[in-house]
């Protein structure tokens, strides 16, 4: 009797192990768990944007606007759209417009300083033997744990006194602090991955290193030049403590402390305020996923984002 | 004939082309870059701590006085010192732990062969182009005491009987916070993780699966291991980087409600740029150098550990 029960329960018990795939449902629930945290936040953010004033402000909150409207992107590019919203928000709206071309020159120029100076140091690394080389990217790999936060004040005390403070030269170099030492990590690994015969063919050809880099080394290397453009210009896109420092006019004033204005004024417009956090997000997300391969290989090598 | 012809050549070139040794090339090469750590990073360091060492506040330069490691006395012994501390290392390591669990579930469900995992791998980047400014504001919005997406839906779900405002009381300021941060930080800790899966060879779990072993035992006795490493690589660098907190405090809560969510670097920033007390501010800021220095020092032994750092 006892053991007839327990064969049953044995039966049972096989038929829910191999009857239900568990295994499938766990990893599909998961997996549709995952995708809405990483969607439906932003989500909320996109469709807020598209609501008129009146309906985004509603209790409870409407999650589907009944009326979509382009309205709150228009005024960035036209503030005499605002209306009334001028008050609220409309400030900040304004100064939108310059302050992405500031954030754009201000990212471009880093990146591009970063291939310069990243492809300089990474062939250094990848083909030169030399005394204190590993001293130096020890060095290198030091200078990317050092906080902003300990050397804002010093820098800012320079740029005072450079008279530098309020322009975009002073973001450009308080950004190369924390990207030079991420791009010489990249490029010394994706350089050291080139095989060497491409450049001893160069040399018999008796180019002179500067052609030969331009010519030959540097289309090869493509990819990590990406890569490291690609880094430098996201972290320096966002970036805020410095901007915040050292910024006090439309002059210099980036994407991020427009959005900041929306974020901390207490009578800030929501919809315009959600528009503009589209905006600032929508460069760096077509290049993310443009370049997405390159970006996954890129942060699993150096495994730390700017 | 021919040969010696191409060798002379070579050397030739070599000659004209390098003049300079190999070793005076090399850090020629490096200039630019050397130049861009002494004059932006290593000599602000250094004067930050030379400051920290002053009395200087910025609205009165003429009491400028050398005051020894009596800043460093005032801000340890300060009512503030202590409680910034412990939301610093609390906020550390909650956000750690988030992460690390988040991403690690992530990360097994990213390298199953699923039709949704190209989606889901296309995702895990968005957070990553979301800067902390955005991702501040993107929350500031859910966690709206009217009109927010959080409240809404947990009043509609009757798990709340009345709206709250989120960032505003003790208890929920912080963990707000640290949702931010965890959301925001996600995608290099999932990556290196999913790096590390697909590391793993496949005969061992072949192999396991002829030993019957459970779900759980091959998770525990091949996955885990493998992963040990990625895994400790994912605590430092998210360890570094919620030490040095900045614009999601500073956007989310400024720091309240009273104190509750001061971290070490924002009370930093207030001490030097709102009191402009630079001596005191310095000797804040320096106390995220310190803590970053012992994790830094972890993070570059695994480093070398692993052959990464080598010429």
């Amino acid at each position: 009797m006892a053991a007839a029960t327990s064969v049953r329960r044995r039966r049972l018990a096989t038929t829910l192990r191999y009857g239900v795939p568990w295994r499938a449902v766990m990893i599909h629930g998961a997996s549709l768990v995952f995708i809405l945290w990483l969607v439906l936040p932003f989500g909320w953010v996109v469709l807020t944007s598209l609501m008129t004033e009146a309906e985004s402000l509603s209790v409870p909150p409407h999650w589907i606007p009944d009326y979509i409207t382009f309205d709150n992107y228009l005024a960035f590019l036209n503030p005499a759209m605002l209306g009334t919203q001028r008050l609220v928000g409309g400030a900040a709206a304004q100064g939108a417009a310059r302050a992405m071309l500031n954030s754009a020159i201000v990212a471009v120029s880093v990146a591009m300083l970063n291939m310069v100076i990243g492809s300089l140091v990474g062939y250094a690394f990848a083909r030169l033997n030399f005394r204190g080389s590993s001293t130096l990217l020890l060095v290198y790999l030091a200078t990317r744990m050092v906080p902003a936060l300990a050397i804002m004040v010093s820098l800012y005390l320079i740029f005072q006194t450079l008279g530098l403070l309020d322009t975009l030269l002073a973001l450009i170099l308080s950004y190369l602090t924390f990207t030079v030492p991420y791009s010489v990590w990249i490029m010394a690994s994706y350089f050291r991955t080139i095989p060497r015969d491409l450049e001893d063919a160069a040399r018999v050809d008796r180019c002179n290193w500067i052609n030969m880099m331009v010519r030959v080394f540097l289309p090869v290397a493509s990819p990590g030049l990406i890569a490291c453009a690609m880094f430098a210009f996201m972290s320096s896109w966002g970036e805020f403590l410095y901007a915040l420092l050292f910024t006090s006019s439309l002059n210099s004033k980036t994407m991020p402390i427009i959005i900041a204005g929306f974020v901390t004024d207490v009578n800030t417009s929501p919809v315009l305020m959600n528009a503009g956090g589209v905006l600032a997000v929508v460069p760096p997300l077509a290049l993310a996923l443009i370049f997405q391969r390159l970006i996954v290989s890129g942060i699993t090598a150096g495994a730390v984002k700017g | 004939m021919a040969a010696a012809e191409t060798l002379r050549r070579t050397q030739s070139a070599r000659t004209t082309r390098f003049e300079l040794s190999e070793g005076a090339f090399a850090y020629l090469l490096n200039l630019p870059a050397i130049l861009t750590v002494l004059l932006l990073v290593a000599y602000p360091i250094v004067d930050a701590f030379w400051l920290s060492l002053h009395r200087y506040n910025l609205r009165r330069p003429e009491t400028y006085v050398f005051v020894g490691l009596q800043n460093y006395v005032d801000v340890i012994t300060s009512d503030q010192f202590l409680p910034s501390l412990s939301v610093t290392l609390l906020f550390t390591f909650w956000s750690t732990f988030g992460v690390l669990v988040l991403a690690l579930g992530m990360a097994l469900v990213a390298n199953e062969r699923i039709p949704q995992r190209p989606l889901l791998r296309a995702l895990i980047l968005l957070p990553w182009a979301m800067s902390g400014v955005v991702t501040a504001l993107m929350w500031k919005w859910i966690f709206n005491p009217n009109a927010g997406a959080l409240n809404g839906l947990l009043y509609s779900f009757g798990l709340i009987s009345n709206y709250r405002s989120w960032l505003m009381s003790p208890d929920t300021s912080y963990l707000a916070i640290i949702t931010a941060n965890v959301w925001n930080t996600l995608p290099p800790s999932a990556l290196v993780l999913l790096a590390g899966l697909q590391a793993i060879p496949s005969e061992l779990y072949d192999a396991a699966k002829v030993d019957r072993a459970s779900l759980w035992a091959r998770f525990r006795h091949v996955t885990l291991p493998w992963l040990s490493q990625p895994i400790l690589i994912v605590l430092i660098i998210q360890a570094l980087g919620g030490i040095r907190i900045f614009d999601i405090i500073y956007l989310l809560t400024g720091g309240g409600p009273g104190y509750q969510t001061t971290t070490l670097g924002f009370a930093a920033y207030i001490t030097s740029f709102v009191s402009t007390d630079i001596g005191h501010g310095n000797a804040w800021a320096y106390t995220v150098a310190i803590l970053t220095l012992v994790i830094a020092i972890f993070y570059m032994k695994l480093l070398y550990g692993r052959g990464d750092v080598r010429s």
